[in-house]
């Protein structure tokens, strides 16, 4: 709860600097562009860090190196998840996005799982394929050699492998996987508890193609950060994204609104909160191997909150800020800028109480339990907030008179840019 | 010609009046007498499952087929009531990406679960166990037909269809209160004016088509070197082509509504939709089962860029006569 107000009181301060009205779109824009890039780049630094903890894990398994390389992994999401908040509304993030942090994912084609994890399924006739331990293997009827675990075999072969999205096989939540393990606690407490020795050499080695193991966690590592290393130059002072946002300035207001709404309502109200709730399912939670779910809920919350008052806390501490939509919408109607304010922070304090309650114990996954009431209402707390917020968030377009602009609420038409205005 | 008319219609900007007039109809004509259709369907199914709960019944098919056409006529209107409760999710949980309904009525009847027997602990198990498309597996799949298991298969079709029917009357006396929300916008209810108000009508028609392209044709028709006619709507019963017709039908209704006061954009709904239904209604495929061969597949896909016509009229034209756009919904995401 400290962290929430804290951000409260800092919030206010920053965008009072702008609150005269005068901030020009063009500067919202910029502002926008700069904290993506910023965002990008700090996502790119703690992959680093991820990548040189992975490697040492590699190089010495122990089940220290594999608390590092897991802390480490849990540093990167922070800054990642608040930029999820760009995909919606820019085409070229969300084109990218699949390979970084696709979910949920059939685990059974990276690795070996338990037997209750069931075998391949109407959807997926991959999903127990078990990469690590099968080098050569037929996927839609024709032979993979997969006895070198590269970038390249991820990355083109396996991930989406068979046209199936659940074949993740690069990413995030493949290197969740890789080092947490499944968790096989059903909906009771801990995460996924995966032996530092499924790294172990020789006689050691648990789980079988140990080797295989780290040259598959080696590959996705690597991949990780260059694909977020390409995204940072996208957003860099001459990248397409940038540039693209730019070229019109109604239409990147409206990508900016389409990131915050898409993103609040079907992506993380609907898809990855209250479908769990509903299915009672404890894998149906987002960072589902390693019990994460509440910090990436609360950081995707903050991610959209940000880009409303234009200001980011980098993870130096250091702050990125400028004009920003709130400072927009003030100077069309106090009132809504107002009520928007107002449904962000609700959103953010019931985003917190599931964090705070995670963090005290209470995991997220135990929350999502048949008939678990208090679980229930925690979730529900969050998915209501993010509703309501997707409301004003429509209510800003039409006082910002975007209505007429092409507004894509999803991959909704095939050819959205034909609007007339 | 058409665009320049729409345009002039902007500028008039839709009067509050004429809004309130569409809101009113929707609830009258269309949406309250659908969900009235779905209590009474769904009531008659609970009382056919009390004594007739075998898959092979054709009291219980006949009475499964009507309940279900009923809501394919509502699931567009997914606003209020429906999504309170998550009774529209539990009345409909598809698509399935993950196979839940199969797992989770596998778990129920392995252990022959004893929640069947009480009503309000069978309305918090998952919902994919739960509606309309777990009672489908349930009375079609081929691998849960065991001999064994038929008393407790028994009783789980009788839970499922009592849950059913509750959820379907809960939603019906649920449009009672809510339909004044509608009709009566207040600056502190969810919709502040009246153009809140017709934005959410808008939307129903809006995403239905959305999902009827998208969900009940895309999936099927997967891409060309990969078509998935077992990822179609409902294909065990052979309703996906059905479900189709009756949400295009729905949906057409609707449509008519909102173009009222457009006689041109009505023209070109109409010759749209008459188009697409005369296309759902010449496809001799059930269960779009030939979309895996080139032919079969010509047709679906067809149809799917007929659906997309409509819609673009829909957001093209007739949104921007009304004044409204479609914002968001819950099928953005991935």
């Amino acid at each position: 709860m400290k962290l929430v107000t804290s951000s409260v009181a800092f919030i206010l301060a920053s965008t009072s600097a702008f609150a005269g009205g005068h901030a020009s779109q063009e500067a919202v824009l910029a502002n926008y562009a700069n904290i993506a890039e910023a965002k990008y780049a700090d996502s790119l630094a703690t992959a680093k860090v991820l990548q040189a903890a992975v490697a040492t894990l590699a190089d010495k398994p122990s089940a220290e190196n594999l608390e590092a390389a897991k802390k480490a992994w849990l540093a990167a999401r922070v800054p990642y998840q608040q930029t999820e908040v760009f995909r919606f509304g820019n085409a070229i993030v969300d084109d990218w996005e699949g390979k970084v942090n696709a979910w949920p994912l059939d685990e059974g084609l990276i690795d070996y799982v338990d037997a209750a994890y069931g075998g391949a399924t109407d959807e997926n006739a991959v999903a127990v394929l078990n990469v690590i331990a099968n080098p050569m293997f037929e996927l839609g009827g024709t032979t993979v050699d997969a006895t070198m675990i590269t970038p390249a075999l991820l990355e083109e072969t396996l991930q989406e492998a068979d046209g199936v999205e659940a074949n993740v096989a690069t990413g995030y939540h493949a290197i969740e996987f890789l080092l947490w393990g499944q968790d096989l606690n059903g909906h009771g407490a801990g995460a996924g508890a995966r032996p530092w020795t499924d790294y172990a050499a020789g006689d050691d080695c648990t789980g079988g193609n140990c080797d295989r193991r780290a040259e598959y966690l080696i590959a996705a590592t690597d991949l990780l950060v260059s694909d977020l290393d390409w995204m940072v130059a996208q957003w860099a002072e001459a990248g397409a994204a940038r540039a693209e946002l730019l070229a019109d300035q109604n239409a990147g207001i409206v990508a900016m609104l389409t990131g915050m709404g898409s993103l609040s309502y079907g992506e993380q109200a609907g898809e990855r909160m209250r479908l769990g709730l509903m299915l009672n399912d404890p894998e149906e939670e987002h960072d589902c191997f390693s019990d994460n779910t509440h910090n990436s809920h609360y950081y995707d919350g903050l991610g959209v909150q940000n880009v409303y008052f234009g200001a980011y806390t980098r993870i130096d501490g250091t702050v990125v800020s400028g004009p920003s939509l709130s400072n927009l919408v003030m100077a069309k109607d106090a009132a809504l800028d107002a009520e928007m304010k107002g449904k962000l922070f609700t959103t953010m304090k019931a985003l917190g109480a599931i964090k705070t309650a995670a963090e005290a114990g209470f995991a997220y996954d135990q929350m999502l339990e048949r008939g678990n009431d208090a679980g229930e209402a925690l979730v529900m707390g969050g998915v209501t907030g993010l509703i309501d917020q997707t409301k004003t968030i429509e209510r800003v377009v039409t006082a910002l008179e975007l209505e007429n602009i092409a507004f894509e609420g999803s991959d909704s038409l095939d050819n959205p840019t034909a609007v007339f205005n | 010609m058409l665009r320049k008319v729409s345009i002039a219609l902007i500028c008039m900007a839709h009067s509050a009046m004429a809004d309130q007039a569409i809101v009113g109809r929707f609830l009258d004509e269309h949406a309250l007498p659908a969900f009235d259709q779905l209590d009474r369907s769904a009531a008659n199914l609970a009382e056919v499952s009390a004594t007739h709960c075998d898959g092979q019944s054709p009291e219980l098919l006949a009475a499964y087929g009507q309940a279900f056409d009923a809501w394919v006529g509502v699931s567009h209107i997914r606003v209020g009531p429906s999504e309170e409760e998550d009774r529209a999710f539990a009345l409909a949980f598809w698509p399935d990406t993950k196979g839940f309904t199969a797992k989770s009525l596998n778990a129920l009847i392995k252990a022959a679960d004893p929640v069947v027997y009480e009503p309000e602990g069978f309305a918090s198990i998952s919902i994919a166990a739960r509606g309309f498309y777990a009672l489908e597996f349930l009375l079609f799949d081929a691998g849960l037909q065991d001999a064994e298991t038929a008393t407790y298969r028994c009783d789980l079709v009788r839970a499922i269809a009592h849950e059913i029917h509750q959820n379907a009357a809960a939603i019906k006396w649920g449009w009672q209160g809510y339909q004044d929300v509608l009709r009566v916008p207040s600056a502190d209810g969810p919709y502040k004016d009246d153009t809140e108000a017709l934005r959410e009508v808008f939307k129903a028609l809006h995403t239905g088509l959305q999902f009827t392209s998208d969900a009940r044709l895309g999936r099927p028709l997967g891409t060309f070197e990969r078509p998935r006619p077992r990822r179609a709507e409902a294909w065990r019963s052979e309703r996906s082509a059905r479900h189709v017709q009756l949400a295009l039908v729905a949906s057409y209704e609707l449509a008519l509504m909102l173009a009222a006061d457009e006689p041109l954009i009505t023209q070109s709904l109409q010759a749209a939709y008459d188009r697409t239904i005369e296309l759902v209604e010449q496809i001799d495929d059930p269960a779009f089962a030939g979309v895996a061969d080139p032919s079969g597949r010509f047709r679906v896909e067809v149809l799917r860029q007929a659906v997309d016509r409509i819609r673009e009229i829909v957001t093209l034209e007739l949104a921007p006569a009304l004044g409204v756009t479609a914002g968001f919904n819950s099928l953005d995401g991935d």
